[in-house]
């Protein structure tokens, strides 16, 4: 399985694409550390520690979330049966080894791609930013437990989920009233709750063992009650997309929205992806941004999550992509540029979805004097990186976005104009309508982008 | 309908087709016969405009495929290889996709007929992926005709359908053609090749070895077997 994974990236974008993609991430973490001291009386190092924590356990959270799309999501990334993935169809591997092995690979990818990557970068800078060099093993162990941490969390919660909705939803009230519960006795701090955070600025046993713990225990449950059978039930349903695109007829491309939505709605998960891939992290950034006031006092908190929720919400593209390949239309009469501007008006459709969270984030925080800078900036943010998406990806951004000059071009194209945004609101929430200005270049991406993909052909693999 | 003049694709450094040269006219049953990997998928994919050859032209209804890809692909229909419908629309629904990118009007009694001449009424409100492949490529053929296309681009017309539902097509694909239609399809199934088709062209290693009427051998008492096998084993020890 890792020697498909590489090739069926290296093939795409070269091995030396491939391979430099954790070198672009120890960059940028150098980078980044680097210029640490500069915003240290703004950002103290726990919070910047606090940060890169919520970083990593949010991309668990993301990546278990594969867990929920089971086959489909196999099936669309690599392709039919002829991978690994599939060799219990003709080999003697039972399905539960096959789908625990494409686990571990998986974390080991994300591990090597990612988190070493980062910490090797960190560490590259702690000699110009007087830190000790071990701070980087420590970040990289911290790191590593905190991405084990979520990607562990969510297969619990999607195992709870592919046995009953009432397990899964009776499971988070009894946990959400503990966790009440412990507030009000003010037993729950950050370190209790995020025991990484805890073993990188205290390192001993016992927030090692409560993050094992952590990690273990919802691990093991679901790999025993994980649901690897996939049922035999043929699914029948009336011709749903005629009434629908009648509706939408008036946006134009009314079939393509409506099956993007069918593809949403019908695939294993259903709703379930959106509640793991997208809600769950969004509500553990407003948690998180809750606590970041506490060290930095000038923040608003709803630009800074406006910005940063234009930014994953602009991952909804890769929902409406993952279903699909343009293969299907090839033999038809559709340009490429038809299918993406279809994708687009899905997009602004499924972006109502953000724009209703942050209203609600707005509305239960009192933060309303500042909803309007915040819906700018969430709005500019939001188009601007999709744009960047289109441009750089064309239809194609779950498979792309892992050669390294494409995720090069992405972090440039899109860390400046975010940090600048946030930082710039911290000054005064208002300059975060300087956001508008974006649309000038998401324009502009998505109209090249357009053109570019036009006459892409992709490799075969 | 077809003229293709000197075509060619290299994929890098491997040329799948070498300066090809044919031409087929209105109303024939033309069938491109060829080993697996001798170019015959992207020969299909580069008369329908889905790839631009690396040299050489193609016109295929009076369309430069290169210049009009689109134009070409509106005016015929094309069943591809191992290309499978949308997963999560159904039999019916994905037809009247098809329709309405093709801006095609009685949908119900166009999908209506297909699912009756290909037998697969029962399956119309399945899932795509959850139907067997035989019905996926009766539901691929379906697409293709739904439009009652003047040319036919098929990649192996009959892979996975049972003998049955071969007869009906084989049939379908002569009553087509007696009507005044044009089929290009590839396979390197011979008998079908030799029950149906005007004409063949062999293709091998991309090169075209052989093109003329399927009457040429079968008149003078040869099969096409025999042949075809003496062609290949011939250019491949040359």
């Amino acid at each position: 399985m890792m020697k498909e994974e590489w090739r069926i990236h290296s093939t795409i974008f070269g091995s030396l694409g491939f391979a430099l993609f954790p070198a672009v991430v120890a960059f940028f973490a150098f980078l980044g550390s680097l210029t640490l001291p500069l915003f240290r009386d703004t950002l103290p190092y726990a919070a910047v520690a606090l940060l890169a924590q919520i970083l990593f356990l949010l991309m668990g959270v993301m990546v278990g979330s594969f867990g929920l799309m089971g086959r489909e999501f196999m099936n669309r990334r690599f392709g039919q049966a002829s991978l690994v993935a599939y060799a219990s169809r003709s080999l003697p591997v039972s399905e539960r080894r096959i789908f625990t092995a494409f686990l571990v690979k998986d974390t080991v990818y994300y591990i090597l791609l990612y988190v070493l990557p980062f910490a090797v970068g960190f560490a590259a800078a702690t000699p110009f930013i007087s830190l000790n060099p071990a701070w980087g093993l420590l970040a990289f162990v911290s790191l590593t437990l905190a991405f084990l941490m979520g990607l562990s969390i969510v297969c619990f919660l999607s195992t709870l989920y592919a046995h009953s909705v009432r397990l899964l939803a009776g499971t988070v009230v009894v946990l959400g009233v503990l966790a009440l519960a412990a507030l009000r006795l003010g037993a729950i701090t950050i370190s209790t709750v995020l025991p990484p955070y805890a073993f990188f600025l205290d390192p001993g046993p016992g927030p090692l063992a409560l993050a094992l713990l952590l990690i273990l225990v919802p691990s093991a449950v679901s790999v025993l009650f994980v649901t690897v059978e996939y049922p035999d039930r043929t699914k029948r349903f009336n011709n749903s997309l005629d009434p629908l695109a009648e509706r939408l007829r008036a946006l134009g491309s009314a079939h393509f929205i409506v099956k993007d939505a069918l593809d949403l709605l019908r695939s294993e998960g259903g709703a379930g992806k959106v509640i793991f891939s997208f809600l769950l992290p969004i509500g553990l950034i407003w948690v998180c941004l809750q606590i970041l006031i506490r060290f930095i006092p000038g923040i608003d908190p709803l630009v800074v999550f406006a910005v940063l929720l234009g930014v994953i919400s602009a991952t909804t593209y890769n929902w409406l992509t993952e279903f699909d390949s343009f293969s299907s239309y090839a033999f038809l009469p559709v340009k490429v540029s038809e299918v993406i501007d279809s994708k687009l008006k899905s997009y602004g459709l499924l972006g109502l979805l953000p724009l209703a969270v942050l209203v609600l984030a707005a509305a239960t925080s009192g933060g309303t004097g500042t909803f309007l800078p915040a819906l700018a900036a969430f709005l500019s943010v939001s188009a601007y990186t999709l744009a960047v998406t289109v441009y750089l990806t064309g239809l194609h951004p779950n498979v792309m976005l892992y050669s390294a000059g494409v995720f090069l071009r992405y972090l440039l194209a899109i860390s400046p104009a975010l940090l600048l945004l946030i930082f710039a609101s911290i000054l005064d929430p208002a300059y975060a309508f300087g956001s508008l200005l974006l649309i000038v270049p998401a324009a502009f991406l998505l109209f090249r982008g357009r053109v570019k993909w036009q006459a892409w052909e992709m490799p075969g693999y | 309908m077809i003229e293709a003049d000197g075509l060619t694709k290299d994929y890098g450094s491997v040329t799948a087709v070498s300066g090809i040269s044919f031409c087929v006219a209105e109303g024939e049953l033309f069938g491109l016969l060829g080993p697996n990997g001798s170019g015959k998928t992207t020969m299909i994919r580069m008369l329908t405009g889905q790839i631009p050859p690396t040299s050489g032209s193609a016109r295929v209804m009076g369309l430069d495929v290169a210049d009009d890809p689109i134009g070409v692909r509106k005016l015929v229909g094309i069943i591809p290889e191992q290309e499978t419908p949308p997963s999560f629309l159904t039999a019916e629904e994905y037809l009247h996709f098809v329709a309405s990118i093709r801006h095609l009007d009685s949908v119900d009694e166009r999908c209506d007929r297909w699912f009756d001449l290909l037998e697969f009424e029962d399956k119309r409100n399945v899932l795509c992926k959850d139907l067997s492949r035989g019905t996926r490529q009766k539901l691929m053929f379906a697409q293709a005709f739904l439009h009652e296309p003047k040319l036919a681009l098929i990649d192996e017309p009959l892979i996975n359908l049972d003998p049955i539902m071969q007869r009906t097509v084989k049939d379908f694909l002569q009553e087509y053609v007696r009507d005044g239609g044009t089929v290009f399809f590839s396979t390197h199934i011979l008998e079908i090749a030799e029950e149906i088709c005007d004409r063949i062209g062999i293709i091998h290693n991309g090169r075209l070895l052989h093109s003329g009427p399927i009457e040429d051998l079968t008149g003078s008492g040869r099969h096409l077997e025999p042949f075809f096998l003496d062609l290949v084993r011939g250019d491949t020890g040359a």
